[in-house]
């Protein structure tokens, strides 16, 4: 796919190494020289220039782009550019730079398709860090649901049970199920859950405590402290 | 007559209530959600210039949710 990316800084210069790296062609926007500079020391195709005016996206393709990442650390640029590349017919991704800002652009900005808020991911890295082990948050999709791997420990109820046998609370889905040590994936009913599997589960707030005590064998004390801490807001 | 713009910014992501609450106070003539460093700009007309510091001071700072504001007096 084509991508124009709107700053090179530490958010926007990330985005286009792992874009690059997964074989998709991109152009990153930037007025600053040194970030200019640095990012064309890795090879990347610069415009310079304000990503909030048409010339400049036009100038880094935005008329045959897939997608706009609109990056930068200055919101009134963001918006600009993704009401711009929204002309164009490009899909739209925004940076924000407060959590509460994602629900307001969600709901009156027709121009952006996605909001991200780079600080939520690095809570989620920084929590998975920190707890360690059996439970590791993987994304917020919903302001009331989130993605989660679970290791199954000893203390597991399920422990020894098949996946057909498992049976989770109804707001639960689970995604995929990896055996130790094998990579993850779709679960067949067959296989059987044990120590050190990982399940991915797909779950309401509501009811991560239930899916930890049943998956990881955690106390019904320990998962509802550890409920409270779920979310990454 | 005094007009002023009142930039509001919130710590909350309920916008509309913002709005709401904004607009139903005596002497603010309209309230906008807006894209950008604040998240609503409220337009208020007033007799006097205290009347614009007790609207923008008092008020629009009372409502849970609004973390600052910032206030510009029309010159026209």
């Amino acid at each position: 796919m084509r991508f124009v990316i709107i700053g090179a800084g530490r958010v926007g210069l990330r985005t286009a190494r792992v874009l690059r790296e997964e074989g998709h062609d991109l152009t990153l926007i930037e007025q600053d020289e040194a970030k200019i500079g640095r990012a064309e020391r890795e090879s990347f195709t610069v415009v310079a220039g304000d990503g909030s005016r048409e010339s400049t996206l036009e100038d880094a393709g935005v008329e045959s782009a897939d997608a706009v990442g609109a990056l930068t650390g200055d919101l009134n640029v963001n918006f600009t550019a993704c009401m711009i590349a929204n002309h164009y017919g490009c899909r739209t991704i925004m940076r924000i730079d407060e959590a509460y800002r994602e629900e307001i652009y969600r709901k009156y900005a027709d121009e952006v398709d996605e909001v991200v808020y780079p600080e939520r991911l690095g809570a989620i890295g920084a929590k998975n860090a920190l707890l360690g082990g059996t439970i590791r948050a993987i994304a917020d999709v919903a302001p009331n649901l989130q993605i989660v791997e679970l290791t199954v420990t000893p203390e597991a109820p399920t422990n020894g049970y098949t996946m057909g046998e498992l049976e989770l609370p109804a707001d639960a889905t689970i995604l995929a199920h990896g055996k130790r040590d094998r990579s993850l994936e779709i679960p067949s009913p067959d296989e059987s859950l044990e120590i050190g599997d990982r399940l991915v589960v797909l779950a309401d707030f509501d009811v991560l405590s239930d899916v930890r005590q049943l998956v990881v064998g955690e106390t019904p004390t320990q998962a509802a402290a550890n409920a409270g801490s779920g979310g990454v807001n | 007559m005094v007009t002023a713009f009142v930039m509001v910014k919130a710590n909350t992501g309920e916008a509309d209530r913002l709005k709401t609450e904004m607009e139903a106070i005596e002497g603010v003539d309209s309230a906008h959600i807006v894209a950008g460093d604040v998240d609503i700009i409220a337009k208020a007309q007033v007799d006097t210039p205290a009347s614009v510091k007790e609207i923008a001071a008092t008020q629009i700072q009372d409502i849970d949710g609004v973390e600052g504001t910032q206030t510009y007096i029309a010159m026209d």
